[in-house]
């Protein structure tokens, strides 16, 4: 294999678990909640897919089983922030605790056991033959068509191409006019949290059943705060964060090969590129692009909880 | 006490690099088992010690942490009237090292366990607490209630590495290393040692991943070097991630820790296996009878490190061959003999010299032919 294919193989593959994060982080933030239980829910997705699995082997269940855990934590998070209105970033920070907790108390279990069954590559006939890309993209199991391709070109269609996305987005922006205009602000907001809080799950899925795989305690290993960071790089845009998300797999990526290839640089540098990248990821924008600092901006009442009688 | 240079610092505890002490050094090259001036610690009756095992990762990680819970159990079995055990997972290489292991102090331990060196955070609390008996694993400093223990694994990995200058048709052989620390040193030059005396013109190539458990980082690392023509895998990481890449893709790999060839059956060809459960119950004993005393102790290949059973792929042939090498060097037998150069041609070790087993538990060079370590 030559060194692109091999650069991007990789790169794909390290950026699908940040991609998907990315994109229910988006979700999340787009309708005013910051949900920083990412890296907890993450865990639990990853345990609940190899634990499903072991009972059933099919990795399409798994992932669907992590998908409803998710779904159900989310639920909890948004109870809390979206009705309840305690401080989100508390919130946040618990669920990452108890997420990854639970989740290392359940996998004791499950530590130390190659998962049964994983989600196998699938062939995409005829584009599979592209060369360079053919090989890195469109041979790979069925989730990655899902994560890079299905799932943000739909969300995006969604929020940005419907009535329903405005409505989304103005619940972001402004609830108390949101609210004025008749849109459910409080079930907008659990709903959507309940979403990503189910995709983020889904990430770890990914990890367990397709990418690594197998469970470890701390097999997430903080991707799920990168996932975060990379939310604000994308501009809390659906293909935005796929597309970063591919990015910070493929920076990952350059350090591994550099080192493998021998290249003058010293590792500790190459294994420095995801930092710096992001350091880079963030500043370069607001540096560059001074007229999209509208476009890119969080949405306004990002964190910030809804009261009615407050207007 | 010196400061020893960045690449002296214990396996586990490489961020702090102050905390290295090298002590060791100044003893007699050579020496093991050696015994400070002071006296051994008064005995302990059985029903009234208290035994503490702090850890660096979790107990079911399957590699490191698992091995030294093992010897936890062999000590509970060996020793059943224990009044207890303490055993913290997860002990941070930082002050929450020194809170936990004050904090078994203060709940009676007789002996503590350092099983992943915490250098200066645990060596606060040793000398805060004379009459308590610490042992470090990879520890590098002596005191009179500090002692340190380690295994010599670069017998075993050299054994492996003779059996991958079999197995490996490119000769390009690929390492997944943590840090660059004395036991990767020592684990990379030995593999490739052992690979050269079949395949003269093989070549290591590592790459360093900064944890001793990212499955993530691992598996894209051996992706990357299975990528770049490496058709053997070795590493020293306490998870499976490049084992199961490895068996994705085709290519060989060999392990540490304890034997996981069910997460690769057709890559697997061996392991560095350790074993610390004799080690332990021979500790903790002296201590209760009163003979125990610091010591530095490199377990032996044999003694608590070995190769484990050859993977189902592996050919008859090259097992013997690399087993006939196992039996010359439990024969007295040493593969690391001079003249050796290090990657820039200077001659490190002199023509017909041996190295001790501290030049080896303190390698802090690469030989010709590895790659990535040093820039």
């Amino acid at each position: 294999m030559d060194l692109l294919t091999g650069l991007l193989t990789t790169a794909f593959l390290a950026g699908a678990v940040l991609a998907l994060a990315a994109l229910g982080e988006v979700l999340t933030e787009r309708v005013g909640v910051v949900n920083l239980g990412v890296e907890g829910l993450m865990a639990m997705g990853a345990v609940t897919g190899i634990a499903t699995v072991t009972v059933v082997p099919s990795p399409m269940l798994g992932f669907l089983a992590a998908l409803v855990v998710g779904a159900l934590f989310g639920m909890v998070f948004a109870l809390a922030t979206v009705y309840v209105r305690a401080n989100q970033v508390l919130c946040g920070l618990a669920l990452t605790l108890m997420g990854s907790g639970l989740a290392s108390t359940i996998g004791r279990n499950y530590s130390g056991m190659p998962s049964p069954v994983i989600f196998e590559p699938v062939k995409v006939p005829v584009l599979s033959e592209i060369p360079v890309l053919g090989p890195a993209f469109f041979s790979q199991n069925i989730l990655f068509y899902l994560i890079y391709l299905i799932l943000p070109i739909f969300f995006s269609y969604l929020m940005f191409s419907t009535r329903h996305g405005l409505n989304m987005r103005a619940v972001g922006e402004n609830p108390a006019a949101a609210d004025a205009a008749g849109i459910p602000v409080n079930l907008m907001r659990f709903s959507y949290v309940t979403i990503g809080a189910a995709l983020a799950a889904g990430a770890g899925a990914y990890l367990t059943l397709a990418f690594v795989p197998s469970w470890s305690d701390g097999v997430v290993a903080g991707r799920g705060w990168i996932a975060v960071a990379l939310v604000i790089f994308a501009g809390y845009r659906p293909i935005m964060a796929t597309l970063s998300g591919l990015l910070f797999g493929l920076i990952t990526a350059l350090g591994f090969v550099g080192q493998a290839r021998g290249w003058p640089i010293a590792p500790a540098f190459l294994s420095m590129l995801p930092y710096l990248g992001t350091v880079a990821f963030i500043i370069v924008p607001v540096l560059a692009w001074q007229k999209m600092r509208r476009a890119m901006a969080a949405p306004a009442a990002l964190a910030v909880p809804y009261y009615r009688d407050m207007r | 006490m010196s400061m020893n240079s960045i690449r002296n610092l214990s396996r586990r505890g490489f961020l702090n690099m102050s905390a290295a002490a090298g002590s060791s050094l100044l003893l007699p090259q050579g020496i093991l088992s050696s015994a400070l001036a002071a006296g051994p610690l008064p005995a302990v009756a059985e029903e009234e010690a208290v035994i503490g095992f702090g850890h660096v990762g979790p107990i079911t990680d399957e590699g490191w942490t698992w091995s030294h819970h093992q010897g936890l159990l062999a000590v509970k079995e060996a020793f059943p009237k224990l009044k207890t055990t303490l055993e913290v997972e997860n002990v941070p290489y930082s002050a929450d090292a020194t809170r936990t292991y004050r904090q078994f102090v203060s709940e009676g331990a007789n002996m503590i366990f350092d099983t992943s060196s915490t250098g200066d955070f645990l060596h606060q609390v040793v000398k805060r607490a004379p009459e308590v008996a610490f042992m470090e694993c990879n520890g590098h400093a002596l005191m009179d209630n500090l002692g340190w223990y380690y295994l010599a694994h670069w017998y075993p990995t050299y054994v492996m590495g003779v059996a991958a200058g079999h197995l490996s048709k490119t000769g390009q052989l690929g390492y997944v290393a943590s840090f660059p620390v004395a036991s990767v040193y020592a684990s990379t030059n030995a593999f490739l040692m052992g690979a050269r005396t079949v395949n003269p013109d093989a070549t290591l190539q590592t790459i360093v991943i900064n944890s001793w458990f990212d499955p993530q980082a691992a598996t894209q690392a051996g992706t990357a070097l299975i990528d770049n023509g490496c058709d053997f895998l070795f590493g020293i990481m306490d998870e499976a991630g490049y084992l199961q890449v490895a068996e994705k893709r085709g290519v060989w790999a060999a392990m540490w820790n304890t034997d996981i060839r069910r997460y690769g059956p057709n890559a697997y060809v061996s392991s560095v296996i350790i074993d610390f459960k004799d080690f332990y119950v021979d500790q903790v004993g002296k201590r209760l009878a009163g003979t125990w005393t610091p010591g530095e102790h490199i377990l032996p290949m044999g003694g608590g490190v070995d190769r484990d059973k050859w993977g189902q792929n592996v050919p008859e042939e090259v097992g013997k061959a690399a087993d006939e090498v196992r039996e010359k060097i439990l024969g007295g037998w040493s593969p690391f003999v001079g003249e050796l150069k290090d990657k820039d041609g200077k001659v490190r070790v002199e023509a017909g010299q041996k190295m001790t087993e501290l030049e080896l538990y303190n390698w802090d060079w690469s030989v010709d032919g590895v790659s990535g370590l040093e820039s």
